[in-house]
């Protein structure tokens, strides 16, 4: 064993308490926020226009080629589905990437509310942040999609995505893979057209337009009936904001929705940690290697030999 | 002095007349059936009976909104068009587009950044916000096929009459 002197044990100490200095800087990091790309695409999907007719989910069907459904599109028993003793109601799969589930909210007395659900295309998505071979892509335009040529099947977006929505193909064995709502970016969004679903609402329940021009229209909708609307967008700061945001007529914990989710990224959690690991990694060694050698002064070697005789 | 200020009374005459045409035009009598169809694809058109909804609404502005009739019902619209006594055309399709999501109509819409209605729904959502709503506070008919019989095309896309699937447990999951 070896001494440490006076000195040596301050100079570890100085170490040691600019380290962590250091460390407290995060921001220095190069952590910008980031809150969308600026002519990003969204959809306000106003609950208090939806009728639970089901055309949005047939045209998903038949956009993305899906299989046939298990029900026609018009018989509305599967708003009667349950499943997990009850506890849950339709979820998108690999064979529907939206569902439009019926509730019956105590706020409405009893009415029944509809609510349509698709991925919502988060500005900073924990889907994308999540996967280590960068399968996910936020484009310019909005959409969150995916490349299945690089998805090596770890399904940690399944598990990252705050609204529980991708899906996997577990009855594929050879080539499994996510699926989930792209905003129909290959066959519209990058052309500049809105997606099916949006096209084929009779009721206009899914307003297509710049982001920032439906958060506008939202608000205004909320001012101009004041009675008939929640005060709040669903979707607006929700995990950093999303593409796809929500009005409603009832509160959203009566609709299914998630209302503890944080109102900044997801990635946020994360960020700090990160930040600080090519600081650790990069200056660390070197750091303490000088330490090190410093506080041996050369001779620390013949030093530790003697002692250990 | 004196042709130049006939000449304006006069401009001013001829545009009165012109905007007041179409009421002109009209000899106050409004049809008595619309045929609505200009979209149907999925579905038939719809004869909309116009008497009928003539007689059991309380006035044109309730579906015309300021546009045509005698009066404003909504108080949004009254704010600004209280004072507008139908002057105009009462066609939906003059403010109502067929497809307000093209990236033209988008930036049309958003071009003036003082522009007020930059939320006006598209045709068919126009049809159906309106009616709709209505039949169903007032328990009027509200299936999608009491209005519109659905088309063959229609059937397919919602996979429904003899397109509907044969074996309901094929595809059955999440069990």
């Amino acid at each position: 064993m070896r001494k440490i002197s006076r000195r040596g044990f301050f100079k570890v100490t100085a170490a040691g308490s600019s380290a962590v200095a250091v460390s407290s800087t995060k921001k220095a990091f190069g952590m910008k926020e980031f809150h969308g790309y600026p002519n990003s695409m969204g959809v306000l999907v106003d609950l208090t226009r939806c009728i639970g007719c089901r055309t949005c989910e047939a045209a998903c069907n038949k956009e993305h080629g899906l299989p046939e459904p298990e029900l026609p599109f018009d018989d509305f028993s599967v708003f009667d589905q349950v499943y997990h003793d009850g506890k849950e109601k339709r979820r998108t799969s690999d064979k529907a990437f939206t569902v439009v589930n019926r509730y019956n909210p105590k706020a409405s007395g009893g009415e029944p509310v509809y609510r349509k659900f698709q991925c919502n295309h988060c500005n900073e998505p924990a889907c994308l942040t999540s996967c280590f071979v960068n399968a996910y892509t936020k484009t310019k335009e909005g959409a969150v999609i995916y490349n299945p040529d690089v998805c090596v099947g770890c399904r940690m977006c399944m598990v990252a995505c705050p609204f529980l929505v991708p899906a996997y193909t577990y009855e594929s064995a050879l080539h499994p893979q996510i699926k989930k709502c792209n905003f129909c970016y290959d066959t519209r969004l990058k052309y500049g057209k809105p997606p099916a679903c949006v096209e084929a609402c009779p009721q206009e329940a899914l307003t297509f337009g710049h982001r920032k021009t439906l958060i506008k229209i939202a608000h205004e909708r909320i001012r101009e009936n004041p009675k008939k609307y929640v005060d709040h967008v669903y979707g607006e700061t929700e995990v950093g904001g999303t593409s796809w945001m929500y009005l409603s007529g009832v509160p959203f914990d009566q609709l299914g929705f998630n209302t503890d989710l944080q109102h900044h990224p997801i990635l946020d959690n994360t960020k700090s940690f990160l930040g600080f690991v090519p600081m650790v990694l990069g200056i660390w060694p070197a750091l303490f290697m000088g330490f090190h050698l410093l506080a041996k002064g050369g001779k620390g070697n013949d030093e530790d030999k003697q002692s250990n005789k | 002095m004196k042709s130049r200020t006939i000449g304006i009374l006069g401009g001013i005459i001829l545009a009165l007349i012109l905007v007041s045409a179409p009421v002109f035009g009209m000899d106050n009598k409004p049809p008595a059936t619309v045929m609505i169809d200009s979209l149907s694809h999925l579905f038939t058109g719809v004869e909309f009976d116009h008497n009928l909804h003539v007689e059991i609404t309380e006035g044109c502005s309730v579906c015309h909104h300021h546009r045509f009739g005698n009066g404003v019902v909504d108080e949004n619209c009254a704010r600004c068009h209280s004072e507008c006594q139908g002057t105009f055309s009462p066609t939906c399709s003059d403010c109502h587009v067929s497809d307000p999501f093209t990236g033209k109509h988008i930036r049309e819409m958003e071009a003036n950044p003082n522009r007020y209605h930059i939320d006006i729904p598209g045709l068919k959502a126009a049809y159906h916000l309106k009616c709709l709503t209505c039949h169903i506070k007032e328990e009027a008919p509200s299936e999608c096929v009491d209005c519109h019989a659905r088309t063959d095309a229609g059937n397919r896309f919602y996979h429904s009459g003899k397109y509907a699937p044969a074996d309901g447990d094929k595809n059955k999951n999440h069990e």
